[in-house]
C-alpha cells in the first residue's frame, strides 16, 4: 500500500514537473494554438480589385457564378454575380481553374491551384482540391508538385471521370505535367498526354455530345528571373477521340513552324466548330484559326491586334452556348466577334486584361468578364460593363505606414497603381476613403517621415513621383544617369527607402544605391555595381521567345531591397536579386558583399528583403527568395556582426512556401513576423519555432509587414487579398512559460482612454461594396488562459475599487489569448414602462476617468486586474467640466428611474382589486402625463410625455463630448419641475388609499431585475 | 531516471487509447455518457431557457421555450416583451417592432423549423432513427483546443423551391466530448453562403444533464454576441395558446 502511494506521489510530482516546465519551455510552446482572439481584419481595398485568373457558372442555377483570382482565392457569388463571398481561405490562394461537376453542381467543385496566365509576378499553386459539400471541407486529391493547373474538365455524364490539365512549372523543369485522367473521381490519376519537362498543357475541351472527344493544346513555355520565352517545336493541338487513349495532331492548315501558347474552344451549339488562337512565328500567320470539321482542317480568320496581343496572358476563346458565331477573345481590352470570328470589335469600357469570360446560361446578354481589376459585369453582350464592388482581391507590392491617428496605410499594387488610406473611418473603410498617387503598377510608397509628403513610384522607376500633399503637387524626381553613367538598370520592382535619422533623406537603387538629401532634387551615387552585373541577364530586349515581350518586368542584377539602419545613419543594408547582401558602416563610401557568409542558399538567390534591427546596429535579417529558379524553400538569416556570420534562423524547416518579408518587433527582438506566399508565420523565440497564423488570415502571399509603433498593429500588404492588419501584438511579446504557468494571466497593458472622437458616415452604396472592418475603440480587457474553459461558471466584471459593480461583461474562454471589449459604459437605466419605446432610453452613461479593476470569477478562482482610465486631452474640456457632465448624466440617469419606479407603482395600484374605478381613473391620467400610453414606434407614435423629453435631454447630454449647455440646464430645470409636481401628485394619490394590500418590488430589486 | 523513464512508458501507454482514433458513434456516446446519460435526455420534452443577450451595454431579457414540436422566444425591452420566431407546429410568426404587432412568416421558413424541431433535444440523439447521418471529418484546432469535427447531416429543407441539404459541423471537444463549436452555412438572405458560428461554453447541470450555459453566436470570422444563460427549466409546462397566432391581429 505505501508502496503504491510513493509511486502515485512520484507519478504526480513528474507529471507536475512535465507542466511546468518540460511542455512549456518557449520552444515547445505551441504558439499556433495561443492566438485565441488575436485575429486580421481586413481592410481592402476593394476599389480596384485585383487579377482574375478563371470564371465559372453553375450549368442549371444562373445565379450562381464562381471567381477564382490570381492571389485571393475562390470567390462565389449566388445572386448572379452582384456580390461575393470567398470559399477557399485555408489553403493556396492563387487559382487556376475551378470546375463544377455537373452532374452534381450543388456538391461537387473542384479548384486547380496555381494561375496560368504566367507574367512575372504570378504565385503558386499546390495542387488539385475536392469538395463535396459546396466548399464547407476542401481535400487536396493530388498534383502537389504542379504548380499551375490551366483546366479541370468532369464528364458531363459520368462524375467519375475527369480530366486535368496541368500547365506546370514556370522557372523550373518538372514531370507532372500535360493531361491526366481519373476514372474514379479523382482517388488515382494516369497521364494521358505527356511531351516532355518544359511543355505543359494551357487548354484542354471536350466535346459535349461526345465526352470521348477531346482537344489538348500543350505548350512549350519557360521563364527565368531575367527572361521569358514562349514556344517552341513541342507546342501543338492535340484531339484524341477514345478518351485520351491515343492523341492526334490537328496542325492542317495551322501556320508553319515553331508554335507558341494555342487556345481551343469547341461550340456547345455546334460541336463541329471549333476556334483556336495560335501564337506563331510569323507576324501574319499568329491568330484565331477555326475549324468546322471538328479539327480536320483550320482556317485563319483573324489577326487583329486584339487577338494576337501577348499570347501567354491573354489566349482565353470563349464561343457564346447559344451561337457558334458569337466569341469573345481575352486580351488587353477583351475582343468580341459576331460573324464566327471574321471581325471583332473591344468590348466596352473596364480595367484592361481581360483573362476570361463567361456567359450567363440562360441569356447571352449577360456576361461577366475577369480582369487584372477584378470582375465586371455586362447587361447587353459587353457594350458596357460595370464593376463588382465587393472584391477586395489588391495585389500589394509593398506597403508602409504613417504615424498619423488613425495611421494612413501606403501602398502600391499590381497593374493598379498607388494608394493610400485609413486603418479606421467612421462606420467602416469603403472605396471612397482611398486616394490614388500613382499610376501604371505601383510598388513602394512611402511617407516623408515628418512633412505631408508622399513618394511613389512605377514600374522600373519609369516615374518616382514626390506629391506635396496639401499643396497638390507633384513632381518626378526618379535620378537619370550623367556623363561617364553606365545606363541605369533599375529592378521592376525597385526599391525606394527614407531615413528615420535624417528626414529629408531618400534613397534608390538601380545597380548603384543612390542617395539624396534633399527629397529627391538631387541624387549622388554612393556605391559602385552592387550586383554581379552578369551580362547573361540582361539581355531584356530578345525576352518573349515567338512574341517579344520587354515590358522591363524581367529587368534583372539590380539592387531590389534598401535598409539604413535606424540607430546609426552610416550604417546601410542593400541585397540585389541576383544574391549580394552589401553592407557599408561608413555611409556608403566602403562596401562589403557579405554573401559568402551564407550556409545553405543556393549561389544568386534572390536577396528579397533586408530588415535592419531597431535593437541593434550590427544586427539584420535577410530573406531570400529562390522561387524564380525553381526553389520553393524558406530561408531567413540573422546576422548580429554585420554580415561576417549568418545565422539560419528557420533551422526546424517548419515554414510552408517562399519567404518574401520578415518583420523584427521594436520591444521584443525575439518576436519575428514571416511573410509568405502562404501566409503569415510568427516565432517568439528568435525562430527556433515558427507557426502559422491563420486567426482570419488567409493562406495568401505576404509580400511586405510593417509594424505600427504607437498602436503596436502588424500591417501586412497582401498580394491578393489587400491589407490585412492584426490589431496591437503587444500580447505575444508577454507569452512565456511563466504567463502559462498559472491559470490565468493578465497581460500588462493597464492605462486606457476613453475617445472623444467621432464622425458621420453614410451607407450609400454599402449593400454591395466591400467595407474594410474598424478597430476597435472600446477599452479590451486581455487575458491569457493556458486551457478553454468549458464546464462550470465563469463571469467578468468591472468594478470600482471599492467593489462596485460598474459593468457585467462576457469573459472570454478560449485557449491562449482573450479580448474583452468594453465601451465604458454602465448599463442603461431602467426606463418607465409605455406602450413605445423611449429611444432616448437606450443610451447608456459614460463612466468617469479613475482607477477600475476587473474580476473574472472562474470556479473556484476570483482573478483581479486594476487598470486606469483617463479622458481625451484633445476635446479640450478640463477636470471641472468633465465632472458637471458627469454629475448632470447621472443625476438625469437617476430620475429616469426614479419615473420608472413611479410608473411601476402606478401600474401596480391600477392593477390591484383594492381600489376603486374612480381612484383608477385619476391614476391612469396622471400616467398619461409621464409616459406614452398609445400609438407605435415609427410614424404612429404619440406626443411626448414627461420620460421622452427627460430621456431624450438625458441622451443628448449623454452622448455629448462637451460638458452640457446653459439651455440644456435651462431645459433640464423645466423637465425637472415637471417631475416634482409629477412626484408631489403620486404621493398625495397614494395617501388617499391602503397600499398594504399591493405588493411592490423595492427600488433597488426593480432596477436591477 | 530509470523509474521515471517506465513510468513515462506506462503513462503514455495508458493515455494513447484515448488519443487514438475515434468512430463517430463513440465520441457521441461519449458525449451523452458524459452529459447525463442517453436515458436522461431521452426524457426530455422541452426546455425553457431564461437570460440575457448582450448587445453593448445594453443587457436584453430574453426567453427561450423549445418543446417538441413547437419553440418561442420572448424578448424584453424597455419592459415591453415580445414574441419573435414563435412556431405553433404549422404557423411560424413573429412581431414587428414597429407596431408591435404579430406578422406571418412564409411556409417555407415554418418548414425549416419545423424540420429543425425533429432535432429536439439534441441532433445527435437517436440521429439514426431520425434519418440524419454523421461523419468524422478528422481532428480541428478550436480556441487553441483539440476537437473532433463532426459532420451533421439532418433532413433536407426547401429553400426557394429548391430542396437544400442540411449540414452542420460539430467540433467536440476531444477531452470531454461536449461541443464547443458549431458551424452551419446560410441558406437565404442576403447573407447567403455565408457561415453561422455558435461558440459553447459554462456547461452545467440541470435536472441531470449537462447543458451550456454560454453562448455566443455571430457570423464566422466576425465578433459574435454573447448570450449568457442564467437558468434552464426542463420539461416546463407552458400553455399552447402561448405559441398561437394572436388572431385578432390577423387579416384574413
Amino acid at each position: 500500500m505505501t508502496m503504491l502511494r510513493n509511486l502515485l506521489l512520484v507519478l504526480l510530482i513528474f507529471f507536475s514537473f512535465n507542466q511546468n516546465t518540460f511542455s512549456q519551455s518557449s520552444k515547445d510552446i505551441k504558439l499556433e494554438d495561443l492566438f485565441g482572439d488575436l485575429k486580421a481584419r481586413h481592410i481592402g481595398p476593394a476599389v480596384m480589385s485585383g487579377r482574375i485568373n478563371d470564371m465559372e457558372t453553375h450549368p442549371t442555377d444562373s445565379k450562381i457564378l464562381y471567381a477564382g483570382s490570381a492571389g485571393g482565392g475562390v470567390w462565389k457569388s449566388s445572386d448572379a454575380g452582384t456580390t461575393f463571398i470567398p470559399i477557399f481561405d485555408k489553403y493556396a490562394q492563387s487559382i487556376g481553374a475551378i470546375e463544377i461537376d455537373p452532374n452534381d453542381p450543388d456538391n461537387t467543385i473542384y479548384v486547380g491551384t496555381g494561375e496560368t496566365w504566367p507574367r512575372n509576378s504570378v504565385s503558386i499553386g499546390d495542387g488539385l482540391y475536392k469538395t463535396t459539400d459546396a466548399g464547407t471541407t476542401w481535400e487536396k486529391i493530388g498534383f502537389e508538385k504542379s504548380e499551375r493547373i490551366a483546366n479541370i474538365i468532369v464528364n458531363p455524364n459520368n462524375s467519375k471521370e475527369i480530366y486535368v490539365g496541368v500547365l506546370g512549372a514556370l522557372w523550373s523543369d518538372n514531370e507532372q505535367r500535360g493531361v491526366y485522367k481519373s476514372i474514379d473521381g479523382g482517388e488515382t490519376w494516369e497521364n494521358i498526354l505527356y511531351i516532355n519537362q518544359s511543355t505543359g498543357s494551357a487548354d484542354l475541351a471536350i466535346d459535349p455530345r461526345d465526352p470521348n472527344i477531346i482537344y489538348a493544346s500543350m505548350w512549350e513555355f519557360r521563364r527565368t528571373a531575367w527572361s521569358f520565352n514562349s514556344g517552341g517545336s513541342n507546342s501543338a493541338l492535340f484531339k484524341s477521340i477514345d478518351g485520351g487513349n491515343s492523341w492526334n495532331k490537328i496542325h492542317n492548315g495551322f501556320p508553319s513552324g515553331k508554335l507558341g501558347r494555342l487556345s481551343i474552344a469547341v461550340s456547345n451549339s455546334n460541336p463541329d466548330v471549333l476556334y483556336t488562337v495560335i501564337e506563331a512565328e510569323k507576324e501574319e500567320e499568329k491568330g484565331l484559326y477555326k475549324s468546322t470539321d471538328r479539327g480536320d482542317s483550320w482556317k485563319q480568320m483573324n489577326n487583329d491586334f486584339g487577338i494576337t496581343v501577348r499570347p501567354f496572358y491573354f489566349s482565353r476563346i470563349v464561343v457564346d452556348p447559344k451561337d457558334e458565331d458569337i466569341i469573345i477573345k481575352g486580351g488587353l481590352s477583351g475582343s468580341i466577334s459576331k460573324d464566327g470570328g471574321k471581325t471583332f470589335k473591344d468590348l466596352g469600357y473596364m480595367h484592361s486584361d481581360i483573362h476570361d469570360v463567361v456567359f450567363d446560361i440562360n441569356n447571352s446578354d449577360i456576361i461577366f468578364a475577369g480582369t487584372d481589376g477584378g470582375v465586371y459585369r455586362s447587361w447587353n453582350k459587353g457594350t458596357t460593363m460595370e464593376i463588382v464592388e465587393n472584391l477586395p482581391l489588391s495585389q500589394f507590392y509593398h506597403i508602409s505606414v504613417d504615424n498619423e491617428t488613425p495611421y494612413n496605410v501606403y501602398g502600391g499594387l499590381q497593374d493598379n497603381g498607388s494608394w493610400y488610406g485609413p486603418s479606421a473611418a467612421p462606420g467602416g473603410i469603403t472605396a471612397k476613403h482611398w486616394k490614388p498617387v500613382g499610376q501604371g503598377d505601383g510598388f513602394r510608397v512611402l511617407r516623408h517621415p515628418k512633412k505631408n509628403i508622399i513618394y511613389s513610384e512605377m514600374q522600373g522607376a519609369e516615374n518616382v513621383w514626390r506629391y506635396d500633399v496639401e499643396n497638390k503637387l507633384i513632381k518626378t524626381i526618379q535620378p537619370l544617369p550623367v556623363a561617364g553613367d553606365e545606363e541605369y538598370r533599375f529592378n521592376w520592382n525597385a526599391p525606394i527607402a527614407t531615413s528615420s535619422n535624417k528626414p529629408d533623406r531618400l534613397y534608390i537603387g538601380s545597380q548603384y544605391l543612390h542617395k539624396s538629401e534633399n527629397m529627391g532634387d538631387s541624387w549622388e551615387i554612393i556605391s559602385p555595381d552592387l550586383t554581379t552585373n552578369d551580362p547573361e541577364k540582361q539581355n531584356q530586349e530578345n525576352s518573349g521567345g515567338l512574341s517579344t515581350d520587354n515590358s522591363g518586368a524581367e529587368n534583372h542584377t539590380t539592387v531590389f531591397t534598401i535598409a539604413e539602419s535606424s540607430l546609426d545613419e552610416n550604417v546601410i543594408w542593400v541585397g540585389t536579386d541576383d544574391g549580394n547582401i552589401q553592407v557599408s558602416s561608413d555611409g556608403g563610401n566602403t562596401w562589403t558583399n557579405t554573401i559568402k557568409n551564407v550556409k545553405g542558399v543556393p549561389k544568386n538567390t534572390w536577396v528579397y528583403h533586408i530588415e535592419a534591427s531597431s535593437h541593434d546596429s550590427k544586427t539584420a535579417y535577410v530573406v531570400f527568395d529562390g522561387h524564380t529558379s525553381g526553389d520553393m524553400n524558406a530561408y531567413a538569416y540573422k546576422t548580429t556582426d554585420f554580415g561576417k556570420t549568418w545565422k539560419n534562423i528557420i533551422p526546424s524547416n517548419d515554414v510552408y512556401g517562399f519567404v518574401r518579408n520578415i518583420q523584427e518587433d521594436y520591444k521584443d527582438p525575439n518576436l519575428l513576423f514571416l511573410g509568405t506566399e502562404f501566409g503569415l508565420y510568427i516565432t517568439i523565440n528568435g525562430g527556433d519555432s515558427w507557426s502559422k497564423f491563420r486567426k482570419n488570415m488567409p493562406s495568401v502571399a505576404v509580400h511586405y509587414i510593417d509594424l505600427q509603433k504607437n498602436t503596436n498593429d502588424l500591417v501586412m500588404g497582401t498580394h491578393g487579398r489587400g491589407v490585412i492588419i492584426i490589431d496591437d501584438i503587444s500580447p505575444l511579446r508577454e507569452i512565456n512559460e511563466e504567463s502559462l504557468s498559472g491559470k490565468l494571466f493578465f497581460f500588462k497593458k493597464d492605462q486606457f482612454t476613453m475617445r472623444d472622437q467621432s464622425g458621420f458616415s453614410d451607407s450609400f452604396g454599402i449593400e454591395t461594396q466591400f467595407v474594410g472592418e474598424n478597430p476597435s475603440n472600446a477599452f479590451q480587457l486581455k487575458y491569457l488562459l493556458p486551457k478553454r474553459h468549458t464546464f462550470g461558471k465563469m463571469t467578468l466584471e468591472i468594478q470600482d475599487l471599492d467593489g462596485k459593480t460598474v459593468a457585467k461583461l462576457s469573459p472570454g474562454k478560449s485557449k491562449g489569448i482573450n479580448i474583452v471589449h468594453w465601451g465604458y459604459r454602465i448599463k442603461a437605466p431602467k426606463i418607465a414602462k409605455g406602450k413605445t419605446f423611449s429611444f432616448g432610453g437606450f443610451t447608456s452613461p459614460r463612466i468617469s476617468a479613475g482607477n477600475y479593476k476587473a474580476v473574472i470569477n472562474k470556479g473556484k478562482d476570483i482573478f483581479e486586474k486594476e487598470f486606469e482610465v483617463s479622458y481625451d486631452n484633445s476635446s479640450g474640456l478640463n477636470a471641472s467640466d468633465r465632472e458637471f457632465q458627469f454629475n448632470t448624466v447621472m443625476k438625469m440617469y437617476n430620475m429616469t428611474q426614479d419615473l420608472a419606479y413611479m410608473v411601476y407603482e402606478i401600474d401596480e395600484i391600477t392593477e390591484s382589486e383594492s381600489v376603486s374605478k374612480r381612484f383608477k381613473e385619476r391614476i391612469t391620467k396622471l400616467k398619461e402625463s409621464l409616459v406614452i400610453t398609445t400609438g407605435d414606434n415609427y410614424v404612429g407614435m404619440a406626443k411626448r410625455q414627461l420620460r421622452e423629453k427627460m430621456a431624450d435631454l438625458y441622451a443628448k447630454i449623454a452622448t455629448s463630448y462637451d460638458k452640457p449647455s446653459d439651455n440644456e440646464i435651462d431645459n433640464l430645470m423645466l423637465i425637472e419641475d415637471e417631475f416634482n409636481d409629477a412626484k408631489k401628485e403620486l404621493d398625495k394619490l397614494k395617501n388617499r388609499i391602503d397600499l398594504s394590500s399591493i405588493s411592490l418590488k423595492s427600488f433597488t430589486d426593480f432596477v436591477n431585475e | 531516471m530509470k523509474t521515471i523513464s517506465k513510468i513515462l512508458i506506462v503513462a503514455i501507454l495508458s493515455i494513447s487509447p484515448i488519443i487514438n482514433a475515434q468512430t463517430v458513434d463513440e465520441i457521441i456516446s461519449n458525449y451523452f455518457e458524459n452529459t447525463g446519460g442517453i436515458e436522461n435526455w431521452e426524457m426530455a420534452e422541452g426546455i425553457k431557457m431564461s437570460g440575457k443577450m448582450i448587445q453593448g451595454e445594453i443587457e436584453i431579457p430574453i426567453e427561450i421555450v423549445q418543446l417538441k414540436n413547437k419553440m418561442m422566444t420572448k424578448i424584453t425591452i424597455q419592459g415591453i416583451t415580445f414574441k419573435d420566431g414563435v412556431f405553433d407546429g404549422e404557423t411560424l410568426w413573429s412581431t414587428n417592432f414597429m407596431t408591435q404587432k404579430a406578422e406571418r412568416k412564409n411556409q417555407e421558413e415554418a418548414d425549416i423549423i419545423k424540420n429543425d424541431l425533429e432535432q429536439f433535444p439534441d441532433p445527435f440523439l437517436n440521429y439514426k432513427e431520425k434519418g440524419y447521418t454523421v461523419e468524422l471529418l478528422g481532428k480541428e484546432t478550436v480556441d487553441g483546443t483539440e476537437t473532433f469535427k463532426v459532420k451533421l447531416t439532418t433532413k433536407p429543407n426547401i429553400i426557394e423551391g429548391k430542396e437544400v441539404p442540411s449540414i452542420s459541423i460539430y467540433f467536440f471537444d476531444s477531452e470531454n466530448f461536449v461541443p464547443i463549436l458549431m458551424h452551419e452555412e446560410i441558406q437565404m438572405g442576403p447573407g447567403k453562403g455565408l457561415t453561422v458560428e455558435v461558440k459553447m461554453s459554462d456547461y452545467q447541470e440541470v435536472g441531470g444533464l449537462y447543458m451550456p450555459f454560454s453562448l455566443t453566436q455571430g457570423i464566422k470570422g466576425q465578433p459574435g454576441a454573447p448570450i449568457v444563460i442564467d437558468s434552464i427549466e426542463l420539461n416546463p409546462s407552458v400553455d399552447d395558446s402561448e405559441f398561437a397566432f394572436p388572431e385578432d391581429q390577423s387579416i384574413e
